[in-house]
């Protein structure tokens, strides 16, 4: 790599020049290029663009550091700003994600208005993307710079506003990752409010039978949890409850939830199962996969919290079959039955949000290779948690749907949805990262039911980082079960007696398998839940490319996301074990509760100012604003744009929109972005 | 077999994915997707996608440039469809054929086709009888003028690469 150190002297900041010359009365501005070690320097000729820049108009001194952000480097710039009276600061460097904000503190402290700064980002928009051309890197890195100067230049002291802080917390989804962090800050003193979809908490982990690599009873250490979120009086529960809008930001977020009618009154109903015995209407039970049915009138699983049935109005018969029926409401001793339960809006306010909405298991049907849905004995991992588990359809005792017997031959397809291409939509690419240690787990399981049952896992590579994991793969190799390293095309079914061939190339030994099982398991991966996108819309959180939600930085910020006071817990992030998502659901709580332990919060002042001289109240921008941010309003010259500063997120479209020209973005006015816009085609 | 590293072209991969077809041979994860479907394989296992897609990766250029298995995909395409990674498998078959024939080797079975077609203008040659036939349905008599096939084998280049390409690909007794 060509790297400009031969010009550059190791150790001080090198700088093109003091030029006093061209800074009459105008501004004074300092401008830093950053070397950021090699990762901007190997590809930037770092010299050549403070040299670029050191004559321009208002420019006093411009420099090049090895680390601008390193102590040494920023005490250059504080001494820059004493010494030469400096009034404003370039840094060209990395994105100002990383370190506007350690460079706005750093002009606080030296008694400049911190919002006098601009960064130009010459890493990841020219060094990182650029780097097999140094000329053309070089070049973009010295327009950039430019134009950051010719914004700078006409950057106007700010000050910050200050909000409130509401001390409270609402947690969406009530999964394990959802219950441990409305826990963690119940017990931080914080008042939390768990929003869970569902007629009860728990989320997949409650369908799990055992826990890998422990195999301890799932439920039997989640229920303890459960019951836990009701009896803490910090938490208040709100199941079977979606979230609807949300306004406002970090320390007064404004929530609007709908309350679904579960039909029944949670607080009088103790759940003695007398309105389901006699319900005459029975439906799937999606807790057991379908494999069973339940009533109309129905508690998703034993240990459900709330405590509480709830009617399907799908197939109670008193909404099927206009007002008939009533047969629950009859027999319930209590006087729980409520037809007459609508939706409901209820409204929060809540100074840090946490999500925690989980995942979704893959739709097995769409790999049409494997019969899934089609051949009754290819079920997936989920099923057949449900299928071993005691509360299960079978109440325990592993068998083959298509006729309950007992499968002695089984086999597991590792990777069905993971790693995956033809998986659109940007998803399914990744890797699931727990579907090894579940098929480890369910395949030790069938040993442990069944040793002389014969056991296949046909994988890719077996993965199994993780503490005690390693060993619990090979405790599984000792137990006899046969891992091949080779992915089956298809499965072929018996339409006789439904049993399964499974031809698959073991490429340890280079022979073809052909082989013919009672039972396939299809290892699923982990999707983002439905209902994401919308949610994220709502919260104006960002999603990766894999469809789950962006953590604020992938090492240090894991529980964080890009706006402030708005946390992530548990799969809703990315696909992880049970462990993992207690610790992230732990650090988003703590993210959260320092926010709510400050009095009052400062905010960038990005909201946009309307004249009102010449807002001639089109509404043009409240059609546009995506966050009902502005309205006009009438007032006594007319009809005037107001702007809802709980709602805007400084956006722009309103600015960017108003024909009269009568909103003006406080951080980033026309004449600044036409100054920077003519200084980048200038440079061309 | 035992491979040394001077045995290895480390190249090889890169080239296969610049050829047109092979551009992402190097995502193969080696599951065997495509094998355990494949049904050539089925029927001689000499053929088998994961291997040959495994030695390019390792660069055992000659081995698979020359070998006669890359000419024994039959293109059904199953192992297309279904390999997780997408690496289009029948059409890296077909990218590691066309530099097969740049190098010289082409497949005895393929010369013949393509030889057949050069004197005929067709895979097989039209018999009386075919004639006939075709006159009792009202249909023209196919003219035996091969002419314009020559031109196209000729500004194709298949005619050059049919007298250059001499070297014939090495039988393997499994791959
Ligand atoms: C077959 C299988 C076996 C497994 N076995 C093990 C094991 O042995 N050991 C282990 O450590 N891990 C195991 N896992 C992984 C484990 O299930 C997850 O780590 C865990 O469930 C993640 O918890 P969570 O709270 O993040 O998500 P979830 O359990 O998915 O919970 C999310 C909750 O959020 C709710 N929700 C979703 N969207 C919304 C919304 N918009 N509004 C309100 N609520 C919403 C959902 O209804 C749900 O209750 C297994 C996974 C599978 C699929």
């Amino acid at each position: 790599m060509g790297v400009a150190h031969g010009e550059v002297k190791a150790e001080a900041p090198h700088m093109g020049g003091i030029n006093e010359a061209g800074c009459g009365r105008g501004p004074r501005i300092g401008v830093y290029v950053c070397h950021c070690g090699l990762n901007i320097a190997a590809t930037v000729d770092v010299a050549r663009v403070r040299d670029a820049v050191a004559g321009l108009p208002g420019v006093v001194v411009a420099r090049d550091n090895k680390y601008t952000c390193s102590e040494v480097g920023q005490k250059t710039i504080a001494d820059d700003i004493k010494n030469l009276n400096l009034d404003r600061v370039v840094i060209a460097s990395c994105s100002p994600r990383l370190h506007e904000r350690t460079f706005r503190e750093l002009m606080a402290r030296s008694g400049l208005n911190p919002f006098l700064l601009e960064m130009a980002n010459i890493r990841e928009q020219c060094s990182w993307v650029h780097g097999h051309d140094r000329e053309a890197a070089t070049r973009k890195a010295v327009a950039l710079t430019r134009a950051a100067i010719a914004r700078a230049a006409l950057l106007e002291p700010l000050e910050r506003n200050v909000g409130s802080v509401t001390k409270s917390a609402m947690v969406i989804g009530g999964g394990v990752a959802g219950i441990s962090a409305a826990l963690y800050l119940a017990n931080m003193g914080v008042k939390t409010y768990l929003v869970e979809r569902e007629p009860s908490i728990g989320g997949h982990m409650a369908m799990l039978d055992k826990t890998f690599p422990t195999l301890d009873c799932s439920l039997c250490i989640l229920s303890p949890k459960m019951v836990e979120v009701r009896e803490n009086s910090n938490i208040e529960l709100l199941s079977y409850t979606e979230v609807r809008k949300v306004e406002g930001q970090v320390g007064s977020f404004k929530v609007e939830l709908l309350r679904k009618p579960r039909y029944i009154d949670e607080a009088k109903c103790v759940a003695c199962g007398l309105c389901a015995e006699k319900c005459p209407s029975k439906a799937p039970d999606e807790f057991n996969r379908g494999y069973s049915e339940r009533k109309a009138i129905y508690i998703p699983f034993p240990q459900a919290i709330p405590a509480s049935y709830v009617i399907d109005p799908n197939y109670c018969r008193y909404f099927t079959r206009g007002g008939k029926c009533r047969v629950c409401e009859k027999i319930c001793e209590r006087g729980a039955v409520d037809f007459s339960q609508r939706e409901e809006i209820v409204t929060l306010d809540v100074g840090a949000i946490v999500i925690a909405t989980g995942f979704e298991p893959y739709d097995a049907s769409r790999k049409t290779q494997y019969g899934y849905g089609r051949f009754p004995n290819v079920i997936t991992s989920l099923d057949f948690e449900r299928i071993i588990c005691a509360d299960g359809p079978t109440h325990g005792k592993l068998k083959r749907p298509s006729d309950w017997e007992i499968p002695r031959r089984i086999a597991f397809i590792q990777c069905v949805g993971s790693r995956d291409e033809h998986e659109t939509d940007g998803a399914g690419k990744y890797c699931s990262r727990v579907c090894c240690m579940i098929t480890a787990k369910q395949a030790f399981m069938v040993k442990e039911k069944y040793p002389d049952a014969e056991v296949y896992v046909y994988h890719t590579d077996m993965r199994t980082a993780g503490k005690g994991f390693e060993e619990f793969y090979q405790r599984g190799r000792s137990e006899g079960i046969v891992f091949v390293r080779g992915k089956p095309g298809e499965i072929v079914e018996n339409p006789e007696d439904h049993s399964l061939r499974v031809v698959a190339e073991d490429a340890d030994s280079g022979c073809i398998l052909d082989l013919t099982f009672d039972m396939v398991v299809l290892a699923i991966g982990l999707r983002p839940p439905g209902g994401l996108v919308e949610l994220a819309q709502k919260l104006n959180v960002s999603r990766s490319a894999d469809g789950f939600l962006l953590e604020g930085h992938p090492k240090l910020r894991p529980a964080e996301t890009s706006i402030e006071g708005i946390y992530l817990a548990g799969c809703a992030q990315f696909p992880k074990d049970i462990p993992d998502s207690v610790a992230q659901a732990g650090c988003a709580a703590a993210a959260a509760a320092g926010v709510l332990a400050s009095d009052r919060i400062e905010m960038d002042p990005l909201n946009p100012v309307v004249d009102e001289e010449l807002c001639i109240g089109c509404r043009l921008c409240e059609k546009l604003c995506p966050y009902g941010g502005i309205k006009v309003e009438k007032t006594d010259k007319g009809f005037k744009a107001r702007v809802i500063e709980l709602a805007c997120k400084g956006c722009g479209v309103c600015g960017a929109a108003c024909s009269a020209r009568a909103i003006k973005m406080r951080h980033y006015s026309d004449e600044q972005i036409y100054a920077q816009t003519a200084a980048l085609l200038e440079v061309g | 077999m035992d491979i040394v590293i001077t045995d290895l072209d480390p190249r090889f991969k890169h080239e296969v994915a610049k050829e047109e077809g092979g551009e992402r041979v190097k995502y193969c994860f080696q599951c065997g997707t495509c094998t355990s479907g494949c049904p050539v394989s089925e029927i001689d296992s000499k053929y088998n996608p994961r291997c040959i897609i495994r030695m390019v990766i390792l660069g055992m250029r000659e081995q698979v440039l020359r070998s006669d298995f890359i000419w024994l995909c039959s293109t059904c395409y199953t192992c297309y469809e279904r390999c997780p990674q997408d690496v289009r498998i029948t059409e890296v078959m077909n990218a590691l054929k066309n530099m097969a024939v740049r190098e010289g080797y082409i497949h005895p079975a393929f010369r013949a086709q393509a030889e057949l077609i050069g004197s005929h203008g067709r895979l097989y040659e039209i018999d009386e009888f075919t004639e006939e036939k075709r006159e009792e349905l009202g249909l023209a008599r196919l003219s035996g003028d091969i002419a314009e096939v020559a031109e196209i084998f000729k500004i194709t280049g298949l005619a050059e690469l049919l007298s250059e390409a001499s070297q014939e690909p090495v039988r393997t007794a499994s791959a």
